[in-house]
């Protein structure tokens, strides 16, 4: 799921974690600063749980470069950071990923520290992540007809689209979507087509 | 069949002004959508976007007037016609300084201005061209060839909707809950990760579950990994182990539960939990049932 357990060694330490359980909320923050989740981007700030850090900062924008582990960010108000990435940095793009999935052109939001020199060392990044209000105008077998405010939008089903219906578990069952339900989208924009990865449609809340 | 058309094109023309501009004349829209046109970015005044309006609104229902009154003279195709070409010209401009904007055509949509305005305006001027230089009445042509009359209005009809994007709800949203009825849910089969139940909701159900209260005050994170293997779903947190002489140890928690469980799922399915040393991958012998289960928060009334 996270970077740092992909690859066969990852693999061998599942095994022996499986071994273990078998064998035998509140949700704290995965890191100093936070969750890493998708919801945790649209979180508000809450204080560093490690003194040495005073103060989390935020970044979003669009971005226009990459230089090495260095994301180069133009803000929506004309503003210019940038992003260090680290091998902390837990990286969720439609799902917690690495960063080899971040391009030039794609938008985001970043959780760090602010180095010395300005750089915002990253601790959690969520690239092209969406939160929306939305009404159903249309459902297709690989995508939804959605409409937020004035603006149509197609939302994409992808493999791993769950629903959450009010009251019950999420589920992976869209079967229970209606033309014209009001729901709130979890997604990943595409900057290729202006489209979004639906992650979670949320109805009858 | 082309001076069918265009002796009927007035009618066409007729209906979408009238509506349009009576919309644009009388209707409360015009004053509340105002403000989000590209109108009222031009004239950098939200009144004067709405005067504009209004008064393109009157010269709509008089031009429509026109057209359905003296379809012999070519006056008010003409103007129509050179009504449709500000229009585009105005959306063009719209376009290009305010893309975002409602194009405000309706007055009572504020959808931003697409190709199908385009579309509409340019519907204006080739038909207001058509009318100017119609050689029969359209009451003449209705008369002499109903069929013919009643097919081409019913697709100019047919045409002038589909260019209409604030119809939409009164034809498109229908006809696609028909097709969902007549052909079934589209999205009934599941996704393409098949009936799975979605990590989200194991997790809702582990923290809903005795071994999430036995293992909470060493859970230190957020969920960090997890797989599926033989039926079980196993969930990675790490966590912080406080032993009895005061030694904190780093460790990962694990907890394994039924794959195809949910809070919706009858039962109460089985959650396993183990505590592992961080670094060697040793067992710790964390004494989870001496952690008392929490009690429930009081409720009023």
């Amino acid at each position: 799921m996270t970077a740092h357990q992909t690859g066969s060694g990852g693999i061998d330490r599942r095994r022996l974690l499986a071994r273990a359980a078998l064998g035998g909320a509140t949700i704290v923050g995965a890191t100093a600063l936070g969750g890493i989740d998708a919801d945790a981007a649209f979180a508000a700030q809450q204080p560093s749980l490690d003194p040495a850090i005073s103060k989390s900062e935020f970044v979003e924008g669009r971005i226009t470069a990459i230089s090495g582990s260095v994301l180069e960010v133009a803000g929506s108000y004309g503003d210019r950071s940038r992003v260090q990435m680290t091998n902390a940095t837990s990286v969720w793009k439609v799902r917690p990923t690495t960063a080899k999935v971040i391009e030039v052109g794609d938008g985001l939001y970043a959780r760090g520290v602010k180095m010395p020199d300005g750089t915002v060392a990253a601790d959690a990044v969520w690239v092209n992540i969406v939160n929306i209000h939305t009404t159903i105008r249309g459902i297709e077998k690989q995508r939804l007809h959605l409409a937020h405010g004035s603006h149509e939008i197609t939302g994409n089903v992808i493999g791993d689209t769950s629903a959450a219906y009010a009251g019950r578990a999420p589920t992976s069952d869209l079967s229970r979507l209606r033309i014209g339900q009001s729901a709130q989208v979890l997604g990943a924009w595409r900057p290729s087509d202006n489209s979004v990865d639906v992650v979670r449609i949320s109805v009858g809340h | 069949m082309l001076s069918t058309t265009s002796s009927l094109a007035p009618v066409a023309l007729a209906v979408l002004l009238g509506w349009t501009g009576a919309l644009k004349l009388f209707g409360s829209g015009a004053a509340r959508q105002a403000p989000k046109t590209a109108l009222a970015r031009m004239l950098s005044s939200s009144e004067r976007a709405v005067l504009v309006l209004r008064a393109t609104g009157l010269a709509e229902l008089l031009l429509a007037a026109g057209l359905l009154a003296a379809p012999r003279s070519p006056l008010p195709g003409a103007a129509t016609a050179l009504l449709g070409a500000c229009f585009l010209g105005y959306l063009a401009r719209a376009r290009v300084i305010a893309p975002e904007s409602s194009c405000g055509c309706t007055a009572n949509d504020s959808a931003p201005v697409t190709w199908r305005a385009f579309a509409r305006a340019g519907l204006v001027l080739a038909g207001g061209a058509a009318a100017a230089t119609a050689s029969a009445a359209w009451w003449t042509t209705v008369g002499e060839r109903p069929a013919a009359s009643a097919a081409v209005l019913a697709a100019g009809g047919v045409l002038l909707t589909a260019l209409s994007a604030d119809l939409e709800r009164w034809w498109l949203l229908p006809l696609r809950r028909t097709r969902m009825r007549l052909f079934g849910h589209p999205l009934a089969g599941g996704t393409a990760g098949g009936k799975q139940v979605p990590v989200a909701a194991t997790v809702q159900l582990l923290e809903n579950s005795l071994a999430w209260q036995a293992a909470s005050p060493v859970v230190r994170s957020g969920l960090l990994d997890h797989w599926d293997e033989a039926g079980w779903r196993f969930l990675l947190y790490s966590g912080l182990y406080v032993e009895e002489d005061g030694e904190a140890r780093p460790v990962s928690v694990v907890f394994a539960l039924d794959a195809t469980a949910s809070r919706d799922t009858a039962g109460a399915p089985a959650a396993r939990v183990s505590v592992v040393d961080a670094d060697t991958g040793e067992p710790v012998g964390v004494d989870l049932a001496a952690v008392r289960p929490r009690d429930a928060l009081p409720v009023a009334g």
